[in-house]
C-alpha cells in the first residue's frame, strides 16, 4: 500500500507541474482524454503484470493487440457482424496465450524468448494479413466503445474499471489468484506446497492473451480504422506502465491498481511532452529512460530487501 | 592417552602449516573453539567430524574465505595473513570442493590454466601448444591419458576431479585440500585416486583429507583429526586408530539429551508404505513403512541419499518404478497428488524451498491449504487471517503479526510456519528433512514437542537427521541410507549412535 | 563447432528446396545477393554470439546501427571525410555497448529489459535528430566505396567475412574468447580465479554497440542514406540466427560458425521465399516460426 501512496503522490506532483506550466492541462477535456489513454494503455498491461507477477513477461501483448484487432476488422466488415468481430479478436487473442503458455510449460523455453519470438511472428504476420491496407468504416454502435461517453466520462474508462475490478478480484479474492503470486515470489517453494504450477502458468499466459483480445477491440472502436502497424508502439509504454506501476520483475510482488497507476503517470508524462509541444520523437527515449529507471529501482529493492534476511 | 592424543610430527620438523587456536562464531552459533590443527609435507592429514562439527568452517578459514576471530596460521615457520582466496592461493592452499569450478565449454588445458595463461605473440593472445604442452605434462603426471583439448562437460564426475587437481598442481599448490574426494568415485577411480595421491605426497605436498568413509583412514591416511562441536578432540596416528575409536571419539559421551519422548508402544495402522521405489534422481529399490503414531528415522551420511529418498516418496523428484501408498491409496505424480493425498514436506533448506521470504507468515501458512480450505476456488480474506491466527497460537510462533513477513522470522519461527502450512492443508502424514538445522537449541525442543504431538494424534512421520542425539531421542525407529538404498533398520532397541554410525559408514571394501 | 550438423541440415534443405521450387534461385547472381543481403546481420549476428553465450542479450541493436547509420549520414552530409564519419558512427554504437554493459553488469539489470530501454533512447535519439525524415545527400564517397568489389568479391561480404574471421581468432586465439565462455560456463570459477570479470562482462556488450556502430558503414552505403528506423527489428534476426545456429542462452555454449550458418539460413529463407512472390511481412514470420522450431528441436534434443 505504501509504494501505491508514493505513485499517487507523484501523480499528484506531475499534475501539479503541468497545471502550472501550461492552461490547457487542468481542462476537463484534457484530463478526460488523459483518463482514456491511460485506460488503454492499462487494459494491455493488465495481462502483462499477471504474467510478471509469476516471475515471467508477455512480450507479445503488443503485437497480439494488433493483429487481434486487424483480424477483429476484417471480420466485422466482411461479414458485417460486429459479435462475429469481436469473437474474432477475442478468440484469436486466446489463442496466442494458449501457444505461448505452450512453449513456456511444455518446451520449457523462457518467457522472454518465447513471447519475443511470438511478437514478431505476429507481427509478420499481420502485416501480411493486411497486405498494407487500411480498414475503415465500422458502424456507429461499434465505435461508442472507443469513442463514446456514458454520463460524461469516455467509455474505455468504464471498461477499465471493469478490469480493475475483474482483476482485483482475481488477484485478491481467488485461490488461483493467491497461487500466482506463490509462484512469483518463490516458484520451487510453491510447486513443493502442491500449486499446479505448470497449471497457473498457462492460465496467465492464457489471460494475458484474452486481455490482449479484448484491449484490441476497444482499440478499434477508439481508432476507428485498422491497419497492420497498430500494435508496434504498444509493448513498450505497456510494459513502462507495469514496471513504473510497482510490479517487480522478479515476481511475487505488485498489483493491476499499481498498473493502472504506473499507466496514469507514463500517460500524464506523454500528455506533458505534447501540451508542452516537445517532439513527438522523444516519447520511445523518455519511455526507454523511465523503464530503465523502474528497473533499476525494482533490481535496488531487492537487493536492500536480500540484504536484510 | 593423552599423548595418543596428541600426535605431533615425528623428527622436530617444522610443520608445513599450522593452524594455531582458531576460533569462529556466527550468530548464535560457535563454529570453531580453539582449533588446532598442523600439516606436514608429505602426509595425508585425515579430518573427521560430524555435520556441523566445524570442518568445513575450519577449511574455509584455511583457503581465505573466512576470517578468524581468533588464532592464526603459521606457514613454514612464519605467521600469515589470508584476507582472500587469492592470498590463500597465493601461498599454496588449494581446495577442492565437491562441487567442481570447471568452465563446461572450456578444454582441460582452458580450465587448468584458467586466468593464467601463457601468453602468445600478439597481445591478448593465448600461446595454445606451450598451455597443450604444460597441461599434457600435468596430466601424465597424474596418470591419465585424457586429451587436453576434451572440453569440461563431457568428462565424468572421477575425471573432472582429476582436472581439479592438475589445476591445483599447477598452482604450485604445497596444501591440498580435498572435500568428500570419494563420494562419488567407483572402487576402481578411488584405487587411481590414492594412488595419485601417494604420488602427489612423495613430492612433499601435505594433503587434508575430509571424509565420512572411516575405512579410508587405514587405507591412505598418516594422521587423523577428530572435530566434535567445533573443537579438536583428538589427533592421531592413523596406524594407532580403529574404527570404533574414531566413532566413539566422533560422537562423545552419551550428552544428557535435553528431550525425552514418550515412544510409540502401539503404532496404529500403515500409513505410507513404499515398495521397489526407484526415482530419477539415484534412489534404487527403496522399501519402507511408517504407520499412525510412529516417527521413523532416515539416517545415513551426508550425500547418502535420505534427501533424495524423501523427494521421491514426495513426488518431487521423478519415480520411474515402484510404488508408494499413502492410507492404501497409491500416489499420482508430483507433489500436487502428495499434498491432496495429506502428505506434508519439510524441506532441508527451508528458506529457498518451504517458505516465500518475501510474502507474509498468513500467506505462507494457507499456500498449501489453498483448494481443502476454499474449495470453491473463492478465498475469503476473514477466513484465511482466522486460520492464521489459529495456527501462530497453536504452534506458538513467535511473530508480532500475521501480516509480517517471513524474512523477519528467527529460524525456529519460520520452520514452524513451514509445518503450519501443513497443519493448514491438513497433512496427515509428515516427511522432516533436517526439521532442526539451524535452529537454536530452545526452539528445537519446541520442535520435537510438535512433532511429539502430531504423532500423539495419529499422524505418521517420516524424519532425516544428520544429528545422531536427535535421531536417538525423538525416533521409535529408523532406517539407515547408504548410496541411495536402505541398507537397514533399527528398531528403538537397537536405535542408537554407534549402530547408526556403523550401518552408514560401513563401505564394503 | 560439433553442434553445427542441425542448422546445416536445415540449411540445406531450404537450399534443395527453393532451388526446385523457385526459379532464379539457383543462380551465381542470386547467391551473391544471398550473400551481400545477409552481410549487416553477421555483423551484428556475432557479437550477439558473444553476448547470448554470457547468457545476456542486446535487444538495443537494431535501434543502435539505426541510429550510427543516422549519424553516419548527417557526418556526410556535412562533408566530413568518410573515416571521421565511420569513427563518430562506431563511437556512438560504442557509446551505447557500455551503457549496456554498464547497466547488466554494474547495476544488474536484466539484459533484455535493460537493452529494452536501451533501444527506446537510441530510437527515439535517431527520431528526433531527423525529425523522422531520411538523411540524403551523402555524397559519391561512400556509394562508390559500397559498389566497389575487392578481389571481385562485393564489398559488403568482403567486410563481413573479415569480421567473421576476426571473430573467429578473437574467440579461439585470445584470452578474451576463453573468458567469454566462461562468464556464461561458470562465472564463479573466472572471479576466483582472479580474474576481473566486470570488465570483461561489460566489453562484450561495448564490442556489440562498436560493431553496430560499424555496420552502420554497410547499412548507409546500401541505402545511400540514414534512416532512422532502417534497422529496427534487425536485432530478431541476429538473435534468432545465433539461436538457429545452435549457441544456447546457458553454460557458455557457442558456436560463430554456427551463427554463420543462421545468419545463412535466414539468407536464405528470405531470399528464397522473395523468389517465390511471398510478401515480406510473411518472412518476417516465418523467421519466428524457426526460432521456435529451433527451439522445439533444441529442448528435444536435451530429454
Amino acid at each position: 500500500m505504501k509504494a501505491i501512496a508514493y505513485r499517487l503522490v507523484a501523480v499528484a506532483l506531475i499534475c501539479a507541474g503541468l497545471s502550472l506550466s501550461t492552461d490547457v492541462f487542468l481542462t476537463s477535456a484534457n484530463l478526460l482524454n488523459v483518463l482514456r489513454q491511460a485506460s488503454l494503455t492499462f487494459l494491455i498491461a493488465s495481462g502483462l503484470t499477471l504474467t510478471i507477477l509469476t516471475g515471467g513477461l508477455d512480450l507479445s501483448v503488443g503485437a497480439n493487440v494488433g493483429l487481434s484487432a486487424c483480424l477483429a476488422a476484417t471480420v466485422m466488415t466482411s461479414t458485417g457482424s460486429i459479435a462475429l468481430g469481436v469473437g474474432a479478436g477475442l478468440g484469436f487473442g486466446v489463442l496466442v496465450g494458449v501457444l505461448n503458455g505452450l512453449m513456456i510449460t511444455l518446451l520449457k523455453v523462457p518467457p522472454f524468448i518465447a513471447t519475443y519470438g511470438m511478437l514478431w511472428t505476429l507481427n509478420g504476420v499481420t502485416y501480411w494479413f493486411m497486405g498494407g491496407e487500411t480498414i475503415h468504416g465500422f458502424s456507429a454502435g461499434f465505435r461508442q466503445l472507443g469513442s463514446g461517453y456514458g454520463l460524461g466520462v469516455p467509455v474505455p474508462i468504464y471498461v477499465m474499471a471493469a478490469f480493475l475490478v475483474a482483476g482485483g478480484i482475481f488477484t485478491r479474492y481467488t485461490t488461483f489468484g493467491h497461487e500466482v503470486y506463490a509462484i512469483g515470489a518463490n516458484r520451487e517453494a510453491a510447486r513443493l506446497s502442491g500449486v499446479p504450477v505448470r497449471a497457473r502458468l498457462n492460465l496467465v499466459y492464457i489471460l494475458s492473451g484474452a486481455m490482449a483480445g479484448l484491449a484490441a477491440i476497444v482499440y478499434l472502436a477508439r481508432l476507428n480504422s485498422a491497419e497492420a502497424d497498430i500494435g508496434e508502439a504498444l509493448t513498450l509504454p505497456a510494459i513502462a506502465a507495469v514496471l513504473v506501476g510497482g510490479t517487480s520483475l522478479f515476481g511475487g510482488a505488485g498489483s493491476l491498481s499499481g498498473t493502472l497507476v504506473g499507466a496514469l503517470i507514463l500517460t500524464l508524462v506523454v500528455n506533458g511532452m505534447n501540451l508542452l509541444a516537445v517532439d513527438a520523437n522523444w516519447q520511445p527515449l523518455v519511455t526507454g529512460v523511465i523503464v530503465i529507471l523502474a528497473v533499476w529501482i525494482d533490481v535496488m529493492t531487492r537487493q536492500r530487501a536480500e540484504a536484510r534476511v | 592417552m593423552a599423548d595418543r592424543y596428541n600426535s605431533s610430527p615425528v623428527n622436530d620438523v617444522t610443520p608445513l602449516l599450522e593452524m594455531r587456536g582458531i576460533s569462529k562464531s556466527f550468530p548464535g552459533v560457535r563454529a570453531l573453539d580453539d582449533v588446532s590443527l598442523t600439516a606436514i609435507a608429505g602426509e595425508v592429514h585425515f579430518l573427521l567430524g560430524q555435520n556441523g562439527a566445524g570442518k568445513s568452517t575450519l577449511m574455509r578459514v584455511l583457503c581465505g574465505a573466512h576470517h578468524p576471530d581468533a588464532g592464526e596460521i603459521v606457514l613454514d615457520g612464519a605467521p600469515v595473513r589470508l584476507t582472500s582466496p587469492a592470498d590463500a592461493r597465493r601461498i599454496g592452499v588449494a581446495v577442492i570442493f565437491q562441487e567442481f569450478s570447471l568452465v563446461p565449454y572450456l578444454n582441460l588445458a582452458q580450465n587448468i590454466f584458467l586466468g593464467r595463461e601463457p601468453r602468445g605473440i600478439l597481445p591478448g593472445t593465448v600461446n595454445h601448444r606451450k598451455m597443450h604442452a604444460d597441461a599434457r605434462r600435468l596430466l601424465d603426471t597424474l596418470g591419465v591419458d585424457l586429451d587436453t583439448r576434451t572440453l569440461a562437460h563431457e568428462l565424468g564426475v572421477a575425471q573432472q576431479q582429476v582436472v581439479e587437481i592438475a589445476k591445483a598442481l599447477s598452482q604450485d599448490a604445497r596444501i591440498l585440500v580435498m572435500d568428500e574426494p570419494t563420494a562419488a568415485l567407483s572402487d576402481h577411480e578411488i584405487d587411481r585416486l590414492f594412488a595419485r595421491i601417494r604420488a602427489l605426497t612423495a613430492e612433499g605436498v601435505a594433503i587434508i583429507y575430509i571424509s565420512h568413509r572411516l575405512q579410508e583412514v587405514a587405507a591412505i591416511g598418516d594422521r587423523v583429526t577428530v572435530l566434535r562441536d567445533g573443537k579438536n578432540v583428538a589427533t592421531l596416528n592413523s596406524s594407532q586408530a580403529t574404527v570404533n575409536e574414531l566413532v566413539h571419539l566422533m560422537v562423545g559421551r552419551q550428552v544428557e539429551t535435553i528431550y525425552r519422548r514418550k515412544f510409540c508402544e502401539q503404532p496404529g495402522d500403515v500409513v505410507l508404505d513404499v515398495r521397489a521405489l526407484d526415482a530419477d534422481n539415484g534412489v534404487q529399490g527403496a522399501s519402507l513403512t511408517v504407520r499412525a503414531g510412529e516417527v521413523v528415522g532416515l539416517a545415513g551420511v551426508v550425500g547418502a541419499g535420505r534427501s533424495e529418498l524423501a523427494r521421491a516418496i514426495f513426488g518431487a523428484d521423478r519415480v520411474v518404478g515402484g510404488s508408494v501408498r499413502v492410507n492404501g491409496q497409491p500416489l499420482g505424480r508430483g507433489p500436487v497428488s502428495a499434498v491432496r493425498a495429506g502428505v506434508g514436506l519439510v524441506p532441508e533448506s527451508r528458506k529457498t524451498e518451504g517458505l516465500a521470504l518475501m510474502r507474509s507468515v498468513e500467506d505462507n501458512i494457507l499456500v498449501a491449504g489453498l483448494r481443502k480450505i476454499f474449495p470453491s476456488g473463492w478465498y475469503c480474506a476473514r477466513a484465511a487471517a482466522h486460520v492464521a491466527a489459529d495456527i501462530v497460537s497453536r504452534l506458538r510462533i513467535a511473530t508480532p503479526s500475521t501480516g509480517r513477513l517471513t524474512r523477519f522470522l528467527s529460524g525456529g519461527s519460520q520452520q514452524k510456519v513451514v509445518i503450519g502450512k501443513w497443519f493448514a492443508a491438513g497433512s496427515r502424514f509428515f516427511i522432516f528433512d533436517e526439521p532442526t538445522r539451524g535452529i537454536d537449541v530452545g526452539a528445537k525442543a519446541e520442535i520435537y514437542g510438535v512433532i511429539e504431538k502430531l504423532v500423539a494424534d495419529g499422524a505418521a512421520v517420516l524424519m532425516i537427521s544428520s544429528e545422531l542425539p536427535e535421531m536417538v531421542a525423538v525416533c521409535d525407529r529408523a532406517y539407515v541410507v547408504r548410496d541411495k538404498r536402505i541398507v537397514g533398520e533399527l528398531t528403538r532397541a537397537d536405535l542408537n549412535e554407534a549402530n547408526i554410525l556403523r550401518l552408514a559408514m560401513h563401505h564394503d571394501a | 563447432m560439433r553442434s553445427v550438423p542441425g542448422a546445416a541440415y536445415l540449411l540445406a534443405i531450404l537450399v534443395v528446396v527453393f532451388a526446385i521450387f523457385g526459379s532464379g534461385f539457383a543462380t551465381m547472381a542470386n547467391v551473391l545477393n544471398i550473400g551481400v543481403q545477409s552481410s549487416v546481420l553477421l555483423l551484428l549476428a556475432l557479437p550477439m554470439t558473444l553476448i547470448i553465450m554470457t547468457e545476456g542479450l542486446d535487444l538495443s541493436m537494431g535501434a543502435v546501427l539505426s541510429l550510427a547509420g543516422v549519424v553516419l549520414a548527417w557526418m556526410l552530409m556535412h562533408e566530413h571525410g568518410l573515416p571521421i564519419a565511420l569513427a563518430a558512427a562506431a563511437g556512438v554504437g560504442l557509446a551505447f555497448g557500455v551503457a549496456n554493459g554498464g547497466l547488466v553488469v554494474g547495476l544488474g539489470l536484466p539484459p533484455f529489459v535493460a537493452t529494452l530501454g536501451t533501444l527506446g533512447i537510441a530510437q527515439g535519439l535517431a527520431l528526433v535528430i531527423t525529425g523522422g525524415q531520411s538523411v540524403t545527400g551523402i555524397g559519391d564517397a561512400l556509394p562508390a566505396l559500397y559498389e566497389s568489389r575487392p578481389a571481385g568479391i562485393p564489398f559488403s561480404m568482403a567486410i563481413a567475412v573479415a569480421a567473421f574471421f576476426v571473430f573467429r581468432f578473437t574467440l579461439s586465439q585470445t584470452r578474451f574468447g576463453s573468458y567469454v565462455s566462461a562468464l556464461g560456463g561458470n562465472r564463479e570459477a573466472l572471479v576466483l580465479a582472479g580474474v576481473r570479470a566486470n570488465a570483461y562482462h561489460v566489453s562484450v556488450y561495448a564490442l556489440g554497440g562498436a560493431m553496430a556502430g560499424l555496420a552502420a558503414l554497410l547499412l548507409t552505403g546500401r541505402m545511400s542514406a540514414g534512416h532512422p528506423t532502417a534497422a529496427i527489428g534487425m536485432e530478431f534476426d541476429a538473435v534468432a540466427a545465433v539461436i538457429v545456429g545452435g549457441t544456447s542462452f546457458e553454460r557458455g555454449k557457442g558456436s560463430l560458425g554456427g551463427t554463420l550458418i543462421g545468419v545463412l539460413t535466414i539468407g536464405v529463407l528470405k531470399n528464397g521465399l522473395n523468389v517465390l512472390a511471398i510478401p515480406s511481412s510473411l518472412q518476417v514470420a516465418s523467421i519466428g516460426v524457426l526460432v521456435i522450431v529451433a527451439l522445439v528441436i533444441d529442448s528435444g534434443l536435451k530429454k
